[in-house]
């Protein structure tokens, strides 16, 4: 069994809905798609030496089954400069009410990706075509605008152009607003390294019903996922 | 393979033995109309009715079963109670190559879903391939068989399968009247056994077809229509009317993505993955095959530059806009033609711009010739890849002698001949609904269609027809490099 199989394996053995987010970025590194450097504790005490491997700053999330939004539970906080901070961060969140409330497995604390353009990117089954991949620009323009463009997996680098263009946004990522241009080849690699011939959601159709790579950060040399969901078929 | 699949369902298409089933000796069901019709059809092959005790029906011999007929049946129509059909099919295992089930009561209803299953299973081990069932039957002019009361008898090369046996109706009846003429329509009704994807595989190796286009709802098999359509290339333009273009995301989605999907969604990325293009109505499915009929698409680069030509200043300012809202370009011209143009010295009213306001007064000058000249200048400087001839019938009237509509364009033609390739030539006739205008434009329209030129009532239907033909060269083109 593959790698990523494994993963899938391991989340219906213990009863999952849903991949947890360490499990995810796993899953996106094990088909090429660069994740933040990670690591994750049971708790604040046990940061220490933990987190040396990491430069900061630092971004935290709560790692739990009951928890799928992690951000409206309270249980994600960015830019923390030092592994005190996180500390601190780890034991004022647990106190939350969501968060007291659930099986809390632990805390994942990876470092922040640097600034850039947020993009989504995602994928669900299709009853009539089988997996198909989003693309849109992050915030607005998924939420308020539906901005994106769908395609049949597997897309082709040609179909995965088309799809950038497609968007109302595309400009954005041309640096339209004095903003920078950012790589539209990075954001097409992962469009190809999840929707692409062998790509995640052709090898793993009949294990995915839903994903959200949401944020994906894009600057002018790269991509990083910033925050993964997989839903189980 | 190719051969094999044109093969395959040439029983189909060129059905030498059709039998009937539920026709009556009173001569006034279903079946009985089918057999009449494809009669006057010219059907020259054997008709066998089937009925348990009858030894006649409509003059022809009658058999008591599907197996019970001297030669083997390659198409049979089926018009009985739902529940005795599975059995009937058992019994004639071997003997029947189609099957179209026109009788309803099977999966489009809750209590049909084991029986319609029953049905394909019974197809299936007796080896014959079944139609439908809740369809109303076929439309081949190669085969000499058809459903309809009225159709084309002239085979020609828009192959068609739709889901509605109604709407299939629609489009055989309305697209005839337009000019539109088939290589063959399918009703497919609940899909039990034969999918539109295999009908899809056929038309695209049958050489009688050249335009394909489908009334879809749902595709049982559409991931076989994606990588068909897909592998196909647009080697053939297909065009889709889909009904049921929910907009809805998936029920309880808790993703981003799964609430922003959905059918309209997944159809959208299916035309923009193979180049078939999406029709909004059936008007403009119809108009969409009949430029594909007509025209063939340009391969090296798609149609950008549109000239329009003919009476009526603010009709063509109006078109102007509407074009390039669909993303047609109405460019003014340059000087070169500004100035060729100006040379002819064209009679007063004629504008020298694009688009060319040419009032009838210049249309009828020296039988055409004067028009002519002024296509020529247009074509040989502005390079056009595509031109829109619009009259407005209603401005003829009375005024002209009949003949001048054909003399413009008999000298369009003339000048398309001396450019050959360089651009599509797209007539609309434009009327303002007057019965003698429209009888007058009736005929007229079937002149020019028959001329290979498409023919619109608006110069928005001609645009949209012309924005899915440039879309479909976009595609083409795009992917022949790949």
């Amino acid at each position: 069994m593959s790698a990523s199989a494994d993963i899938f394996a391991a989340a219906r053995a213990q009863g999952r809905s849903a991949l947890d987010e360490p499990a995810g970025k796993e899953l996106l590194a094990g088909f090429g798609i660069r994740v933040p450097k990670s690591v994750v504790v049971s708790d604040a005490a046990k940061i220490n030496g933990a987190m040396s491997a990491l430069q900061g700053p630092y971004v935290v999330k709560v790692v739990s089954p009951d928890i799928l939004h992690k951000s409206d539970a309270g249980g994600v906080r960015l830019g923390l400069k030092s592994a005190a901070d996180v500390a601190q961060a780890i034991a004022a969140m647990a106190k939350s009410p969501t968060i007291s409330s659930a099986r809390v497995e632990g805390w994942l604390v990876e470092e922040m990706a640097p600034a850039g353009q947020e993009i989504v990117i995602g994928a669900v089954r299709d009853p009539q075509f089988g997996p198909l991949i989003m693309v849109g620009l992050g915030g607005i323009f998924v939420e308020v605008l539906a901005d994106v463009a769908f395609r049949i997996c597997p897309l082709t680098r040609l179909d995965a152009q088309e799809m950038l263009g497609e968007l109302k946004g595309a400009a954005v990522l041309k640096g339209a607003r004095g903003g920078k241009p950012v790589s539209q080849d990075a954001i097409i690699d992962v469009l190809l390294r999840v929707g692409g011939e062998n790509g995640l959601m052709t090898r793993h159709a009949a294990d995915i019903k839903e994903a959200d790579i949401n944020p994906l950060i894009v600057n002018e040399s790269g991509a990083v996922a910033a925050d993964a969901r997989f839903v189980l078929a | 393979m190719t051969s094999n699949i044109a093969e395959r369902f040439a029983p189909l298409f060129t059905p030498q033995t059709v039998a009937v089933v539920g026709a009556s000796t009173k001569g006034t069901a279903l079946p009985n109309v089918f057999i009449r019709r494809i009669r006057e059809f010219g059907y020259a092959g054997t008709i066998y009715p089937i009925h348990p005790s009858a030894s006649e029906i409509d003059g022809l011999t009658a058999y008591k079963s599907l197996a019970d007929t001297p030669q083997p049946v390659d198409y049979a129509y089926i018009a009985v109670s739902a529940a005795q059909i599975p059995a009937m099919l058992a019994a004639a295992a071997g003997h029947v190559r189609y099957a179209q089930v026109i009788s309803s009561g099977f999966g489009e209803v809750d209590t049909g879903k084991e029986l319609e299953q029953k049905l394909a299973e019974a197809a299936r081990a007796g080896g014959m391939r079944l139609i439908g069932p809740n369809c109303l039957g076929i439309y081949t002019p190669r085969g000499a068989v058809t459903f309809t009361e009225v159709g084309p008898k002239e085979v020609g090369c828009v192959g068609i399968v739709s889901q509605s046996g109604g709407l299939g109706t629609d489009i055989i009846r309305r697209g005839m009247n337009r000019g539109v003429r088939y290589s063959g329509l399918i009703t497919v009704g609940n899909c039990a056994d034969l999918t539109p994807s295999e009908l899809l595989e056929f038309y695209l190796a049958d050489e009688q077809t050249k335009v394909i286009g489908f009334y879809i709802e749902t595709a049982k098999d559409g991931r076989r229509l994606f990588e068909l359509l897909r592998s196909a290339r647009a080697r053939k333009p297909v065009v889709m009317l889909k009904g049921g273009r929910t907009r809805q995301g998936l029920a309880a989605a808790a993703s981003h993505t799964g609430s922003l999907a959905g059918d309209e969604r997944a159809w959208i990325a299916l035309s923009r993955q193979t180049g078939c293009v999406l029709a909004e109505t059936l008007d403009d499915f119809i108009d969409t095959l009949l430029i594909f009929q007509t025209l063939t698409p340009r391969t090296r680069q798609a149609t950008d530059r549109v000239v329009l030509f003919g009476n009526g200043g603010g009709a063509s300012v109006l078109a102007t806009d509407y074009y390039a809202r669909l993303g047609l370009d109405v460019k003014p011209f340059e000087s070169t033609t500004v100035d060729a143009l100006a040379a002819l010295n064209p009679p007063p009213g004629t504008s020298i711009t694009n688009p060319v306001d040419c009032p009838v007064g210049t249309l009828q000058q020296e039988d055409g010739r004067v028009a002519e000249k002024i296509l020529d200048a247009i074509y040989a400087t502005g390079r056009p890849e595509a031109l829109v001839m619009h009259l407005n019938m209603a401005a003829f009237a009375g005024r002209t002698r009949p003949e001048v509509l054909d003399n413009v364009v008999q000298a369009a033609l003339r000048v398309q001949s001396r450019f050959p390739g360089q651009a599509h030539f797209v007539l609309v006739l434009r009327s303002d609904g007057e019965a003698e205008l429209e009888s007058r434009k009736r005929d007229f329209r079937a002149r020019a269609v028959a001329l290979g030129i498409p023919v619109y009532d608006e110069m928005a239907n001609a645009g949209h027809a012309l924005a899915a033909l440039r879309s479909h060269e976009r595609f083409a083109i795009s992917r022949s490099a790949a």
